[in-house]
């Protein structure tokens, strides 16, 4: 359950629990939530709770609602966020969702009404960005190929893979993990050779200055 | 001998954070039918969902095989995958009533037919099936989830998915009810494409752009592929269980290509 705390000069004036009702914010009296300044228009913002989520949306009011000082039409808020509403600020604390307990764990809702009917549901669907954000650091490293068809040439290890040497025939895979760059072979009858000693069926991690040859392909390994 | 339709591989893991792997996959390559399914219940109950399901999708199929493949008509083949979903569903329903502490268990499900030239599509939650061909990877199914509903009705932009706590809701689940509605549909399965079916322990870690590269760079060796899907997932956190399978169709035996070239010349004759 999330909670909204009202404030006013640092002194809490109000103070109530979120959790699946939809909370209408302004200087009306009629809203949930009522803020007496003259700068809060009378129906300004309302706040909907959809799943585990509190979306807020500004109802085009005259001064517009900033969250963490920056203007906003819609957010679906964050733990610790500040609704900044004439001299108010509205405090949005989900400690809940904050840890990210549970939210992982799979469970069943009740689909959103209308979108059964007007979707084909079993249709492709457009991608969606992935949903967690990574928060993993990833190393920089590159290689310098000596020889091969892309010889003199730097190749950025920027990517989750990089695949050298000649496909069907013989290919090795650079994996990018956040400990270092992994030398693995992928496919062929000959095994890639690191500083001239050839890679066992693991994967292996490089050491900068490593010499690598897969194939025709000849390259040096760097950290940037 | 047999020739297996579909060359596969598969992985699955519990991540970094969860306790028990609620994932469970089954795979026939010689009756071209690969299912993976993603749990939910307290107790544990998870896993008794998700292994009930794949298990039972792959037996029913392997009864109403002889049927469904000797059958021309594609309805009957959308038939046959959408019995063995609702057996499925019909089994762990009972097996919840059945038991207080699986109350409530459930599981998604994904899984794909592979039978002459197509593949039957199956689908319920937010399991996923994709296809990689000609290097593109395309997903083929629309997940039963509130954040899918949410960017279609455009309560939110695709942009702001990565602001919703609503990652873990789906709005369809087997076993919750007497009855499920399946999404099962049928597609065409050319030589060369690689399916990928997973649970949301993957996609919800890795972007689809990553999944492509990882596919299109270890085509050549499916198991390789599917490790370092999971890898991937719980280097970027692993914060759910992971599980992939991934199978490729593979080139119709070599008299059927002889018979093809045969009856392909003949109509050219014909035409001609």
């Amino acid at each position: 359950m999330a909670k909204l705390v009202l404030s006013s000069g640092g002194t809490v004036v109000f103070q109530c629990f979120v959790d699946h009702e939809r909370l209408a914010v302004g200087r009306d009296p009629t809203n949930q939530i009522v803020i007496d300044d003259q700068a809060v228009s009378r129906e300004h913002a309302v706040i909907l709770p959809v799943g585990n989520d509190h979306i807020l949306e500004d109802l085009a009011s005259a001064n517009g609602t900033l969250v963490n000082g920056a203007r906003v039409v819609r957010r679906i808020l964050q733990h610790g966020d500040v609704i900044e509403l004439g001299s108010f600020h509205l405090r949005y604390l989900n400690p809940k969702a904050a840890t990210e307990m549970d939210l992982d764990r799979t469970m069943l809702i009740t689909g959103l009404p209308d979108v059964r009917a007007e979707l084909r549901i079993d249709d492709e669907s457009s991608p969606l960005r992935r949903t967690r954000v990574s928060r993993t650091n990833f190393p920089k490293g590159h290689v310098h190929v000596t020889a091969g068809r892309r010889e003199g040439s730097i190749i950025w290890l920027n990517h989750v893979i990089a695949t050298f040497g000649k496909p069907g025939q013989q290919l090795a895979a650079i994996t990018r993990r956040p400990h270092g760059y992994f030398l693995t072979h992928v496919v062929g009858r000959r095994y890639p050779r690191v500083n001239g000693q050839p890679l066992g069926s693991e994967p292996r991690m490089l050491r900068p200055g490593d010499v690598v040859q897969v194939a025709d392909e000849t390259f040096k390994f760097a950290l940037d | 001998m047999a020739r297996k339709r579909i060359e596969t591989a598969s992985a699955t893991d519990l991540g970094n954070v969860r306790q028990y792997n609620e994932d469970s996959i089954a795979i026939d390559a010689d009756l071209g039918v690969v299912a993976l399914a993603d749990g939910m219940g307290g107790h544990r109950a998870g896993e008794v969902a998700s292994a009930m399901a794949a298990e039972i999708v792959l037996t029913g199929l392997r009864h109403r095989l002889p049927e469904f493949r000797s059958s021309t008509s594609q309805h009957s083949r959308l038939l046959a995958v959408e019995e063995s979903i609702n057996q499925a569903n019909k089994a762990i329903w009972d097996a919840a009533q059945a038991s207080a502490t699986r109350q409530g268990m459930g599981t998604t499900l994904a899984m794909s037919v592979f039978c002459n030239g197509k593949v039957v599509l199956g689908h319920v939650g937010d399991s996923r099936i994709y296809r990689l061909r000609n290097g593109a990877l395309r997903l083929l199914t629309r997940d039963d989830s509130l954040l899918r509903d949410q960017v279609d009705i455009g309560l939110i932009t695709a942009a702001e998915v990565g602001d919703s706590h609503n990652r873990n809701l789906v709005t369809q689940a087997l076993g919750v009810a007497a009855t499920v509605p399946a999404h099962v549909r049928e597609d065409d399965a050319v030589p060369g494409d690689l399916f990928l079916l997973c649970s949301d322990g993957l996609n919800d870690m890795v972007d689809d752009s990553d999944i492509e590269l990882i596919l299109n760079s270890l085509a050549a060796n499916l198991p390789l592929a599917a490790q370092t899907l999971v890898q991937t997932a719980k280097d970027n956190g692993g914060y759910d269980n992971i599980s992939v399978i991934v199978a490729r169709v593979r080139k119709p035996r070599a008299v059927g290509r002889w018979l093809a070239r045969v009856f392909g010349r003949l109509r050219a004759a014909k035409a001609a």
